[in-house]
């Protein structure tokens, strides 16, 4: 091919009648060059070549891209019809992945976009992408186009001083390194599946979902491992990086993807233009002023200081912070297209440190000044003050983020084993944000310290050479040269106020809508009102303890246990339970059914009928002291709405028995009993975490009940399985667990129980209540040990 | 025989006078030209009470005496007034428990093995083991309960019988083993004007379909006042429904009167007139006041619910109840009303700590309501002591309390205040649905808790005084469930005075019914 169609001088008449391709157009850079080739290069036919994603084909993907932002303008001047008539004309849309789709064999330039975004990526996602796409792509292109490799100024590593526009100065074996990047993987799975590895990981899911059940336990441990497998292929990616003198994966593999170009496309005497842009941000003019396309590298940044979550940053004041305007760098590669060198490949530094610098210093007093003058909405709280940045050094902001990320997890852990109450859990709740906000500081300091402390500036004379070449009535148009740039004007007018558009329209605090937050917990009066749709095909599913009733087993057990005894048996009896509690304290943090198993033994001995009388006579008006008045309130208002009412619990059954003219179903613990006396063993497993989930599924078959329509009230992290197994999840007085998981989840979270009788009344009401039941066939004395 | 009630005019010499409130009192100066209305002092009680109790046996109004009445095989249910009577319960041994006991004696004498002890509960809570046998005594307690001294259960549809209907259309449906005895024998205190009589029996032992007819707003509203029965349209009710009882049981029927002694001697200073308190009298309120101040909320109920009363009993009278309940009647005058010269612009009460309702319990807000604008309002004959379009203010912290076995129903009432306080609409809009809750149903009769309708009925005791007041200030009241009640409230009288001088201008006539002790103001 190349012997018939030889590199033409594309003449600078700007690329007219050539045919470019363009790789990542549905990029950042890919769609501004694409919108400019379709606006100012009338005479130019494009290829694009697009990866389908999903459902979604090339055509669709390009047409989702002619509705946004970019192509605005234009549509605007051609209208939305003319629009897609001229790109029907003049882009062939090319569907499928480099190395598997046949180029167009008459192209005269290849514009390469197509980039992994992340800085940060898993090793052998960044090679495949940076360095094998590359190859692939120049092995797959015939002929002798003339390529515009697009890549970043920062290849050039973590060095100092002045950076020329040249060849990167390194022999790293890139095949090697793309060997072993891509072998990485098949390592690291096979790593992450060690047992010491997954021990680990079954601890850290045991601790924290133990309660659950054993299948979330192992579900977590899963989720566990994978984050473990990405989290060391990005270690390997970085470290790697590292010791090879880059900062990160990004730029060694772009680097690499030099190498390549040169390598395997340029060696043959084949044009290469190599475009390296430094940060590229918002437009300065085209197509609008302003113009981005999400967030990109300095915005999250920006935006995090404008919310006042990044009170210190370890940048350096005076490192040069090379921001440049996308619309310079488009038109600088399409300028480096339409001139492809004549010997050996060209390098372009697009980039504004050299001739008119921004230190990271008078960018913060610009950003400052503009969040000063427009400050961030902060919900319903005004606004946010702008932090004031002392610079202090990186080692002092990094000790501080240390110390704050130690003191956070520490207060979580205390306040996850506190007992649950209002003020443990708004303190949770405050703490979750600080931890969101650390981890965030954390995230931007690990990604963005190198570039906000670099002490690098790029060389630009060929590009300034290359501005200067252009046509006296192109130069502002279709001109580059950074030396335009008013900082001032450019951060104040036009990019800040473009990237914080959204968020303030989002009326967003702190990055955070403000709705999940203040709408919890509920009031109880307020969800009364909600009325529930009528339906008999679906179910409302309680638990008893802590969600109908504000008490448990133990107290149950005590209240049947000190009615049918002389008070001067008291003490003894309290003295055991107590000698007894942590014993029972640790069982509960584990596993409810051991708990359960482990305090019925208390009741071996009892006299089965005695105990049923003592329920009738004098538990069951206990139970109804403790009972919550709300959560009877919603049982009956599931069921005038036809709803299916279900009890679950671990109590025992003949506890429950009060209650059992509110529910269709009461799946309780049935004790054994033998000669009517009960053993103090169960006779089947008691019903907890994710048995409950298991038995309403089936129950639900079994009925003909849709659960993604049902309701599920809970109040411990124990029945998370069985909030999750239904459509409506709400959490009681949910434990400190729970409420965090309820928070994250958006759940209903309700506070119950404002009239429920205490202890004290219940103490003095089982005193006072004259019955005389001896529950025990041997008057008294247990004859069961326990 | 005590002193006579009278009407204070308060001038500059008159101390500070004691206030209820809740669980608590106070002692407040009312404005210069105040009118106070004191119940007569107490009166003294019967020395020989067994004897008085067995002459009124032996010799009735309009029957034969009771003896004779007895018979070998017969069946005899004795029915007694529940725990909403007296206030605050009265010391052991109980009135009631003297004259059942009696009353055994001579069924014992006559050779009657069928008796049933039936507490004239109605749709009131049930009454605890401990709590039937403090008023029916150890002995009692210990003969029948459990099998044959129980609660009537006005939702057992075994236990109730429909006798038919009043010329009025009123379904008349008693508790079925009183209905189908040979004789009913009523054992009764009346505390008020309002108990007793025809009462007794077609109200204690009747069901929801049959109380209906009596306990609805249009009833109440023309019940001026219910303490009044010859001008009470729910007592012409009663009278009704008890002619159709008649009909088919012959009820004897026992009443029994008490004096004005609510409180036990270290109280002593709440039933004396201010000016006439002496140096203990001076001390005790001092101490009683500055501990009940520092006490918990708990601690305070707790302490003032275990508080009994003195009472001692005036008469004693038995005999067919139309017969009867005059005599008894005039002697609850006797011991209670006061003469007052015309209406007040605004009317003054202090509310105690306890209604028929919250025995052993909790004055939850709607009982607040009843207690304040039913009973206190109600405490008149001929013409309420605050005029049509006048204020009453209430002395009471209506604090947002419930007691969850004793008042499910109330809980959820509350609720539906928040959509309307209008006694019709929550009748015609919610009664039912409330009334035949199977939850409510439930709890009522197996646990303690008050019958599901009961907070309607309530409400429905307020509505003659939501219709003739124009506000309603509750001084010292809890802001949010005063506003939800529909009521208005003030830190002090001053601030209430200030709130209602809109309605009554700036220099309204007051009056303040100083009870308890019982008064009934028989405004001219």
């Amino acid at each position: 091919m190349s012997t018939a169609r030889p590199a033409r001088p594309v003449s600078c008449e700007e690329l007219a009648g050539s045919h470019v391709l363009l790789t990542g157009a549905t990029g950042f850079l890919g769609q501004a060059t694409l919108e400019r080739l379709l606006a100012s290069y009338p005479d130019t036919h494009v290829s694009v070549l697009i990866r389908p994603r999903g459902e979604r084909g090339a055509a669709d993907r390009l047409s989702t891209l002619l509705r946004k932002n970019v192509f605005r303008p234009l549509s605007e001047r051609l209208g939305a019809d003319e629009l897609v008539r001229v790109v029907r004309e003049r882009v062939t849309v090319i569907e499928g992945d480099l190395g598997s789709v046949a180029l167009p064999a008459d192209l005269d330039v290849v514009i390469h976009g197509a980039s992994t975004v992340s800085f940060d990526p898993p090793v052998d996602e960044a090679f495949r992408t940076n360095v094998s796409g590359v190859a692939t792509l120049y092995e797959a292109l015939a002929g002798s186009p003339h390529v515009v490799h697009v890549s970043t100024a920062y290849v050039a590593g973590t060095r100092k001083g002045v950076v020329a526009e040249a060849a990167l100065d390194h022999d790293v074996d890139w095949q090697l390194e793309l060997e072993m990047a891509l072998a990485a993987r098949a390592d690291v799975e096979r790593d992450s599946r060690r047992p010491e590895v997954l021990r680990r990981a079954l601890a850290q899911a045991d601790e924290q979902h133990a309660k659950a059940g054993p299948q979330s336990t192992a579900a977590a441990a899963e989720r566990l491992r994978t984050k473990w497998v990405t989290r060391r292929l990005v270690d390997y990616g970085r470290t790697r990086a590292r010791s090879l003198g880059w900062p990160d994966v990004y730029t060694l593999t772009k680097a690499l993807g030099e190498r390549v170009a040169e390598q395997r496309w340029a060696h043959t005497g084949r044009p290469l233009s190599v475009v390296r842009p430094a940060i590229v941000e918002s437009a300065l003019r085209h197509p609008y002023p302003g113009w981005i396309d999400g967030f990109k590298m300095a915005d999250p940044l920006i935006i995090a200081y404008g919310r006042g979550v990044l009170r210190e940053f370890p940048g350096l004041p005076d490192s040069v912070l090379d921001v440049i305007p996308v619309d310079l760098v488009i038109n600088a590669i399409l300028a480096a297209a339409a001139r492809p060198p004549a010997t050996g490949p060209a390098y372009l530094h697009v980039s504004s440190g050299a001739s008119n610098p921004l230190t990271f210093q008078n960018m913060y007093v610009l950003c400052r000044e503009y969040f000063d003058n427009h400050p961030m909405p902060d919900g319903d709280r005004g606004h946010v003050e702008p932090p004031t940045w002392r610079f202090p050094g990186s080692q002092q902001v990094e000790l501080t983020l240390h110390a704050g990320e130690r003191v956070t997890a520490l207060a979580e852990r205390v306040l996850l084993r506190l007992p649950p109450s209002k003020r443990s859990q708004d303190w949770l709740t405050s703490l979750g944000r600080q931890q969101q906000d650390l981890g965030q500081l954390r995230e931007y300091a690990d990604l963005y310290g190198v570039y906000t402390r670099a002490e690098v500036i790029y060389d630009d004379t060929r590009l300034r050479e290359l501005h200067a070449a252009l046509p006296a009535q192109r130069a502002t148009e279709h001109g580059f040269d950074p030396t335009v740039i008013d900082w001032r004007a450019y951060l104040q007018d036009v990019h800040c106020p473009s990237i914080t558009a959204t968020v303030r329209r989002a009326g967003q605090r702190r990055g955070r809508s403000t709705a999940g937050h203040r709408g919890s917990p509920s009031q109880s009066t307020s969800i009364s009102s909600l009325s529930l749709p009528e339906r008999t095909d679906v179910a409302a599913v309680f638990d008893l303890e802590g969600t109908i009733v504000n008490s448990n087993v133990v107290e149950s057990y005590l209240w049947a246990r000190l009615a049918t005894m002389p008070r001067s048996g008291w003490l003894r009896e309290l003295a055991d339970l107590a000698r007894c509690a942590p014993r029972y304290l640790y069982a509960e943090r584990r596993d409810r059914g051991e708990l359960l198993r482990a305090f019925l033994r208390r009741y071996a001995g009892v006299r089965a009928d005695a105990l049923r009388a003592l329920v009738t006579e004098v538990l069951g008006d206990v139970l109804l002291h403790r009972v919550m008045p709300e959560a009877t309130r919603q049982i009956r208002r599931h069921r005038a709405a036809g709803h299916r009412t279900v009890l679950i619990t671990g109590a025992v059954d003949l506890h429950v028995e009060p209650l059992s003219v509110l529910f269709d179903e009461v799946v309780a613990s049935r004790m054994h009993v033998k000669d009517g006396v009960l053993t103090g063993f169960l006779e089947a497993p008691p019903l907890v975490d994710e048995a409950r989930a298991a038995w309403l599924r089936q129950y639900a078959q079994g009925h003909g009940l849709h659960l993604d329509r049902s309701y599920a009230y809970a109040d411990s992290y124990s029945d998370r399985p069985l909030l999750e197994a239904v459509g409506h999840p709400h959490a009681v007085n949910p434990d400190s667990q729970l409420f965090r998981h309820a928070r994250r989840r958006r759940w209903v979270v309700h506070r119950w129980g404002e009239h429920t009788g205490g202890l004290l009344e219940v103490l003095l009401d089982v005193t006072r209540a004259d019955v005389r039941i001896d529950v025990r066939p041997d008057h008294g004395t247990r004859g069961v040990p326990r | 025989m005590g002193r006579p009630g009278f009407v204070l005019d308060v001038d500059e010499r008159t101390p500070p006078l004691l206030m209820h409130e809740g669980e608590g009192f106070r002692l407040e100066r009312l404005p210069l030209g105040s009118r106070v209305i004191y119940p007569p002092e107490s009166l003294p009680s019967i020395v020989d009470l067994e004897g008085a109790i067995r002459h009124a046996l032996a010799h009735p109004h309009g029957s034969d005496p009771l003896p004779q009445l007895l018979r070998r095989g017969m069946r005899l249910t004795i029915v007694f007034d529940d725990l909403s009577l007296p206030l605050p319960p009265m010391r052991t041994p109980d009135v009631r428990q003297r004259v059942i006991e009696q009353v055994l004696e001579l069924a014992a004498a006559a050779g009657v093995d069928d008796v049933e002890l039936i507490a004239a509960n109605s749709l009131h809570r049930r009454m605890t083991p401990a709590e039937l046998k403090r008023t029916v005594g150890e002995r009692v307690f210990r003969a029948f309960h459990p099998d044959h001294l129980r609660n009537h259960d006005a939702e057992n549809p075994d236990d109730l019988t429909h006798l038919g209907t009043t010329p009025h259309g009123e379904d008349v449906e008693i508790n079925r083993r009183a209905a189908e005895s040979d004789l009913i024998v009523y054992v009764n205190i009346t505390l008020t004007a309002m108990n007793g009589g025809s009462k007794s029996v077609s109200v204690g032992l009747a069901s929801y379909a049959s109380l209906r007819h009596h306990h609805n707003v249009h009833t109440l509203r023309h019940s001026r006042s219910f303490n009044d029965p010859p001008n009470s349209a729910m007592h012409h009710s009663y009278d009704r429904m008890a002619d159709v009882i008649g009909g088919y049981v012959p009820v004897f029927t026992i009443e029994t009167t008490l004096n004005n002694e609510p409180f036990p001697a270290a109280l002593r200073f709440l039933t004396r007139r201010e000016w006439e308190w002496n140096l203990t009298d001076q001390a005790s309120y001092l101490a009683v006041k500055r501990s009940n101040d520092l006490a918990t909320t708990r601690l305070r109920r707790r302490i003032w619910q275990a508080t009994e009363a003195p009472y001692g009993v005036t008469g004693v009278h038995a005999g067919a109840p139309s017969q009867v309940h005059p005599h008894t009647l005039a002697a609850v005058h006797r011991q209670q009303l006061t003469e007052v010269q015309g209406q007040a612009d605004v009317a003054i009460f202090g509310l105690p700590y306890i209604c028929p309702y919250n025995v052993n319990s909790i004055m939850n807000p709607i009982l607040v309501m009843s207690l304040g604008l039913g009973y206190f309002f109600n405490l008149y004959r001929g013409k309420p002591i605050v005029r049509q379009g006048g204020v009453a203010i209430f002395y009471h912290p209506v604090p947002h309390q419930f007691h969850p076995v004793h008042h499910p129903s109330y809980i959820d009432f509350y609720e539906l205040l928040a959509e309307t306080t209008d006694p019709v609409m929550l009748e015609t809009k919610y009664e039912k649905q409330f009334a035949t809750d199977p939850w409510y149903t439930h709890l009522y009769r197996t646990s303690y808790a008050y019958h599901g309708v009961h907070p309607f009925y309530m409400w429905y005791w307020g509505a003659h005084a939501m219709q003739h007041l124009d506000d309603v200030i509750f001084v010292g009241g809890n802001r949010s469930t005063t506003a939800r009640l529909g009521f208005r409230a003030a830190s002090s009288l001053a601030d209430a005075l200030e709130l209602a001088r809109d309605i009554v201008g700036r220099n309204p006539q007051i009056s303040y019914l100083h009870a308890p002790p019982m008064v009934l103001a028989d405004v001219r």
